[in-house]
């Protein structure tokens, strides 16, 4: 009996090695399609990043089936969600590498739930293609599995929100208000180090808030009495409209500057003449509502692919999917059509500002660094509506700088 | 059941639990993992909401101070990590212990929204001391190696996991027939009896507040292990009602209770994936259905399904009888 | 600080505790009438504040038919789901109930999302909302208005469980459910009824919540506090449940100013540890015998 046991267990555990060991061909890859594994959040409070990224990338791989696919092959995208949790991501990326077998990740996560899988997928050799994260560890150090697309460095955002305050806005006194979350304390942190080590500048008072607050009076008092000329608002557009209104009914006639996700249609919808001459940088460049022919081609695409959605869609997040499919596709195309991983990569290396349209910003990959985008556009609310600034970066990034030393 | 029949469902289990996960992938073993160490969570909440009657909301705080302190006493100061895991829960029983200092003067919804309170103190420290926590970022967690090998895989990890988490349940069902688990039944069925059973309620309240954020330790410390990366978020309010699902579904104050509820909310959500964004909605309308239809949880169900076997049979010997 | 600053910190902590007030008195009231404490009150306020969006956004209907009618919807959705999925499990233990409230919480807001995802709504009101100026002190009027509604509130409600005969129900279910079914009065209905109020009252405060700072998926946030609030007033006491909302604001703003932003959230559970340790039934609340 014990035999049998011993027996059994040993057969079942050949099966599973035979079910661990990787398949002949090159994973996610037939004839006729090349599965590409994708994940971000699409459930509770971050849905907005991963439900936004999700159908702009859908929308792109749709339009590169549509004209024949890439050399003779569809794009399949399988979509998991991560609700915004770290293990919830480590689950959907060991999901889709191990049981669905794709050929790459494509991440439209938040930082933490990214940061969470890296190690697996260096481990695996599958490369994974970050559209929205800006955590660092994502390119430093350097792994030629990993790429950043349309968002770019937290560094970036430091080094240039920090000359925009200092250079366009000529501000010499500079408040903070950031909320506690992830993204707007990085943002924050990032912006204050590059006021200190490019300009000399200390922030003059910093205060912080909390996601879900309502009454941000005290905070805004004390910013008031430290007399700032600019202040810079890190959060989300929820707790930044009304820190925009209660701003201005307390008597802060200062300029104000905010965070990329702050570019949103609800804030001059809910702060009204608040939000009139506010600030914040956007990863593309052109606005929704645009009349360029990019922008009315993607958003016309767009509302007929999603003809019922609410507003405050398309967001930042479908731009970035949608660019950042297109160029992934395009790393496809140039890989040939004996795909392969490692051809992949050298493909994507070989981009040199390359995008779909203006919707997006160019984006370069070399053997070196895998940092797609360094440039941001800044826009401002003129009459209600956001429009770009004229304004651009001089000082060159020291990101680079740094990675070939 | 006899003795033999016992023995021999006991070993096919064994035998299940121990090759079964060779035959799966890492992403089903990544999964069996985060089960155990959800088991050992809810067995400690278990302890302290069924057997004992209190209720908490800050089990995930205890869950995160094992989680970080086991990573900080294993990553920086290079304790060994199986010394590191038993440290962790210690240092969560400690914190423990201290919530009960003022809990164990409360009951019902004044002592949840204390526990609330501490919830809150958990992850502003976590947000505050971020030279060591990493703040919001979070910060990855070593993988821990048994005898200079590392368990670099789900698979090897699994083992100890399923060691750790084997002998808490055993410890768990001992403690519910010890002395001190019969003090905490009859504290939950009437303080006031207890206390004129000469009961001390206070040390048996403090005491179960320790024991349950020992467990919750030792488990955050295996969860770091297993995920490899930590971050406030994970050990969030919902994460608490999560613990709080476990042993409801499961049933209140059964290990067995605890080791179904969490298995099943565990898996659940990668079951719901086929939903994509529908799938917390399909999940709480799933959860509303099995509360309605199973408001005992499935332990209460099982023992209520048996009962009304053995009834029958009784029924069917009673009939039985009287013609032999 | 001046006594200006303080000033305007005191007007806004009030204004904060009456949002606080507002969540808390639909909180009291289920719990005043069957013991139970409703986890889904905060997803109730945020499903209020989206039938007002919907019907003044959607319907185009005038500000003076949207409150009634998102009110009476409310009380109709609140009265739908105490039929449906409370009542099956109130016979089950205090935790099924607890966590049935928050499943069906749960729900309501990824309903909300699926339907609006998390767009921030202004709802429009047709009132002024320039900037008062009182001496030094500024203060938008929306939130007098909202000052207001939650005092005026608390007030009919006092009114409606002392004088009216549904409410003298109610107090007389909530005291003894089989004595009260003895009585003549019919406990389901009762039941429903309180459901109905405290929906109703939940979707005003999603109103003015909305009003004052758009609608969204996550407002239903503002629960914890309320909770607080209505702990420290003694979870059975109206007034109390205004009280400790305008001290749970008012403490709040005011550490948020002199101790700092960092332990803002805190402040409003030391309050609560303080109060119960020296009141353990909350400032207003009165010792409840424990139902055996």
């Amino acid at each position: 009996m014990s035999r049998t046991i011993v027996t059994l267990a040993f057969l079942g555990a050949t099966l599973g090695l035979g079910v661990t060991l990787p398949a002949h061909a090159v994973d996610g890859v037939s004839d006729d399609t090349v599965t590409i594994g994708a994940f971000g959040p699409i459930t509770g409070p971050a849905a907005f990043i991963g439900l936004g990224g999700r159908d702009g990338m859908n929308l792109a791989a749709k339009e590169v089936n549509a004209a024949g696919g890439i050399h003779g092959r569809r794009l399949r995208i399988l979509f998991e969600d991560d609700a915004h949790s770290p293990s919830r991501a480590l689950a959907a990326v060991k999901k889709l590498v191990d049981q669905d077998r794709v050929f790459m990740i494509f991440s439209v996560a938040g930082s933490n739930s990214t940061v969470g899988v890296i190690d697996f997928v260096k481990e695996r050799q599958v490369p994974m293609y970050v559209s929205i994260a800006s955590a660092p560890q994502v390119t430093q150090p350097f792994s030629k599995y990993l790429f950043r697309g349309g968002t770019t460095e937290a560094a970036r955002y430091g080094e240039i929100y920090s000359e925009f305050l200092t250079q366009g806005l000529g501000a010499r006194r500079i408040g903070f208000i950031s909320g506690r979350d992830e993204f707007s304390k990085n943002e924050a942190d990032a912006v204050i180090r590059y006021l200190r080590s490019w300009f000399n500048q200390e922030p003059v008072k910093r205060v912080e808030f909390n996601i879900g607050d309502k009454d941000f009076t005290p905070q805004l008092l004390e910013l008031k009495q430290a007399n700032p000329d600019v202040i810079m608002i890190s959060g989300h557009p929820a707790e930044g409209a009304i820190i925009l209104r209660q701003a201005r009914e307390l008597g802060l006639n200062q300029k104000f500057f905010g965070s990329g996700t702050m570019v949103d249609n609800s804030i001059p919808a809910n702060a009204k003449s608040a939000a009139e001459g506010f600030m914040a940088a956007w990863l593309t460049p052109l606005y929704f509502g645009s009349r360029h022919p990019d922008m009315v081609k993607f958003e016309t695409a767009w509302r007929r692919e999603y003809p019922n959605m609410p507003a405050g869609r398309p967001n930042v997040f479908d731009l970035l999917g949608y660019g950042d499919l297109h160029v992934v596709a395009e790393g496809l195309r140039r890989a040939g059509p004996d795909l392969t991983r490692d051809k992949f990569i050298a493909a994507l290396e070989t981009l040199r500002n390359w995008r779909v349209s203006m919707v997006a910003t160019p984006r370069t990959f070399t053997p070196e660094h895998h940092i797609g985008n360094l440039s941001l556009q800044i826009m401002e609310v003129k009459n209600g509506e956001w429009t770009p600034l004229a304004w651009e970066s001089k000082r060159p990034s020291d990101i680079l700088k740094h990675l070939k030393k | 059941m006899s003795p033999p029949q016992r023995v021999l469902i006991l070993s096919a289990c064994m035998v299940l639990l121990l090759a079964g996960p060779w035959l799966l992938g890492t992403y089903q073993q990544y999964l069996l993992n985060l089960v155990l160490v959800n088991i050992i969570i809810a067995t400690g909440l278990n302890l302290l909401t069924g057997n004992a009657g209190q209720i908490s909301l800050c089990h995930s705080s205890f869950v995160a101070i094992g989680a970080y302190a086991t990573t900080l006493l294993y990553a920086n100061v290079r304790l060994p990590f199986w010394l590191a895991l038993p440290a962790g829960g210690l240092v969560a029983a400690a914190c423990g212990a201290l919530l009960g200092l003022p809990a164990i003067r409360l009951a019902g919804f004044y002592l949840a929204l204390v526990t609330i309170g501490f919830l809150e103190v958990t992850q502003i420290l976590v947000h505050e001391l971020a030279s060591v926590t990493g703040g919001v970022r979070g910060m990855l967690a070593p993988r821990p190696s048994v005898a200079g090998r590392l368990l670099a895989t789900d698979l090897s990890l699994y083992y100890p996991v399923l060691a750790v988490t084997l002998g808490m349940l055993y410890a768990a069902r001992n403690l519910r027939y010890s002395p001190l688990g019969r003090a905490f039944d009859a504290i939950r069925n009437s303080e006031a009896a207890a206390q004129a059973l000469g009961i001390p309620i206070a040390r048996i309240k403090l005491a179960a507040f320790t024991i349950a954020a020992f467990y919750a330790g030792v488990g955050g410390g295996l969860y770091a292990a297993v995920v490899g990366f930590i971050d406030p978020v994970e050990f969030g309010l919902w994460a608490s009602v999560r613990h709080i699902i476990f042993i409801v579904v499961g049933g209140l104050g059964s290990v067995t209770g605890s080791v179904l509820g969490a298995a099943i909310i565990t898996g659940l959500p990668e079951w719901l994936r086929r939903f994509q964004e529908y799938s917390d909605f399909v999940y709480g309308g799933l959860l509303l259905a099995f509360l309605v239809f199973m408001p005992r949880g499935i332990a209460g169900a099982l023992a209520d399904l048996r009962r009304g076997w053995h009834r029958s049979r009784a029924r069917v010997a009673a009939i039985g009888s009287p013609s032999q | 600080m001046s006594l200006a600053l303080n000033a305007q910190l005191l007007f806004s902590g009030v204004s904060v505790g009456s949002v606080y007030a507002l969540v808390a008195l639909g909180l009291v009231m289920p719990f005043k009438a069957a013991g139970i404490v409703n986890f889904a009150q905060g997803e109730l306020v945020m499903v209020g504040a989206y039938i007002a969006l919907f019907l003044s956004v959607g319907l185009h209907l005038p500000f003076h038919l949207v409150v009634p009618i998102t009110m009476a919807l409310a009380a109709g959705f609140g009265i739908a789901i105490e039929r449906a999925f409370i009542r099956p499990v109130m016979r089950a233990p205090e935790f099924t109930i607890v966590v049935a409230t928050l499943a069906v919480g749960l729900m309501l807001k990824n309903g909300v999302r699926l339907i609006w995802q998390d767009n921030l709504y202004p709802l429009a009101v047709p009132f002024s909302t320039d900037v008062l100026a009182l001496g030094p002190v500024r203060i938008n009027p929306l939130l007098l208005y909202m000052d207001g509604t939650a005092i005026v509130l608390m007030a009919l409600l006092a009114l409606f469980f002392r004088f009216t005969r549904q409410g003298k129900a109610m107090r007389a279910v909530a005291q003894n459910p089989e004595g009260a079914r003895l009585m003549g009065i019919r406990v389901s209905w009762v039941f429903s009824a309180t459901w109905a109020l405290s929906t109703a009252m939940a979707a005003t405060a999603g109103m003015l919540l909305g009003a004052l700072f758009g609608i969204h998926p996550e407002m239903g946030h503002v629960l914890i506090k309320a909770f607080v609030a209505a702990v420290v007033g003694g979870f059975v006491s109206l007034p109390g449940a205004v009280l400790g909302g305008v001290l749970v604001g008012v403490a709040e703003t005011f550490s948020g100013a002199y101790v700092g932003s960092t332990f803002k959230d805190v402040v409003a559970f030391l309050l609560l540890i303080g109060v119960l340790l020296l009141r353990p039934h909350g400032l207003l609340g009165t010792p409840l015998a424990r139902r055996v």
